[in-house]
């Protein structure tokens, strides 16, 4: 097996999250390493919620004016891993959800996440450390309670890997 | 966030539109053998659908099913008076529902009074949605 082959649809991520209320994120090596990142990403770690924001890396960029000439310069920097705001459908019992919302209370915790994409067969996973910030709960009457929360990815701990 | 049954929201419908219009009979859907009746009450179910989210096939939201009430009868006044007695019960009303689930809240849209000449029937429709924690 090996990296999916097709154009996948959104609906085909999944999110997952350390477990434990005092997790010990994965290591930059391990977080593009298949087998120590597929173990986060099991059933009874899924956090359910309604899609995936956009993730990855986001851009920066250094604009240096050359005397003499015509042109600009524009140099990519180090930019910062995607921060992500992920609504959920709230189930106050949710075991994940919990565990979230313990770590927006805390602000501190650095937990693995783990965005998974699958093709029915083949695998690519992005892994993350990161920490929750906000935790919002809607329950505007006649509608489903959403909660809103934010993931904010530690700089430099990212990585992708794959079932191949 | 499993997946609710709409055998089980068909079920808890009739049980508990029957409990709010005894009486006067419920059937799930309209049949002109009841026309002989002077007052009867009919439903049926429409709109199921929880919203399904990303992720394996688990990941639902809540449904919100509508079911039409539709009371029929010969005289005018018992027609309204029905109708009304079905909407102070269920506008609003939380709590069990058919003896089966809980609904958060139900939802009563009174939507139109007319008559049918042939069957010399008057007939309110009623929209009951249901707010259905899952």
């Amino acid at each position: 097996m090996a990296l999916p082959t097709k154009v996948l649809p959104g609906f085909s991520a999944s999110l997952y999250a350390q477990p434990g209320a005092n997790p010990t994120p994965l290591t930059t090596a391990n977080l593009s390493v298949y087998a120590s990142v597929s173990a986060i990403a099991v059933s009874a770690q899924l956090v359910p919620v309604e899609a995936i924001p956009s993730f990855g890396q986001d851009d920066a960029v250094a604009n240096f004016s050359v005397a003499g000439s015509r042109q600009s310069d524009k140099i990519p920097v180090q930019s910062a891993p995607t921060s992500m705001t992920v609504v959920a459908a709230w189930n106050p019992s949710d075991t994940n959800l919990l565990l979230l919302r313990a770590d927006a209370y805390n602000g501190t915790i650095d937990r693995t996440f783990v965005i998974s994409a699958t093709d029915g067969t083949n695998i690519v996973n992005y892994a993350f450390n990161g920490r929750v910030s906000q935790w919002t709960v809607d329950p505007a009457p006649g509608a489903e309670a959403k909660v809103t929360f934010t993931i904010h990815p530690r700089g430099n701990q990212y990585g992708w890997s794959n079932n191949a | 966030m499993g997946q609710n049954s709409a055998v089980t929201y068909a079920q808890a419908i009739q049980t508990q539109l029957t409990s709010v219009c005894t009486p006067t009979p419920v059937y799930a859907v309209f049949n002109r053998n009841f026309a002989t009746e002077p007052t009867f009450v009919v439903w049926q179910l429409r709109d199921v659908h929880q919203p399904v989210y990303t992720g394996p096939q688990s990941v639902k939201g809540i449904d919100t099913p509508v079911f039409q009430a539709s009371v029929f009868a010969q005289q005018m006044a018992n027609c309204f008076s029905k109708a009304q007695q079905i909407v102070d019960a269920l506008h609003g009303y939380q709590g069990t529902f058919g003896a089966l689930f809980f609904v958060a809240k139900v939802d009563v849209d009174w939507l139109f009074h007319t008559y049918d000449n042939d069957n010399k029937l008057h007939q309110i429709v009623l929209d009951c949605t249901l707010d259905i924690p899952s």
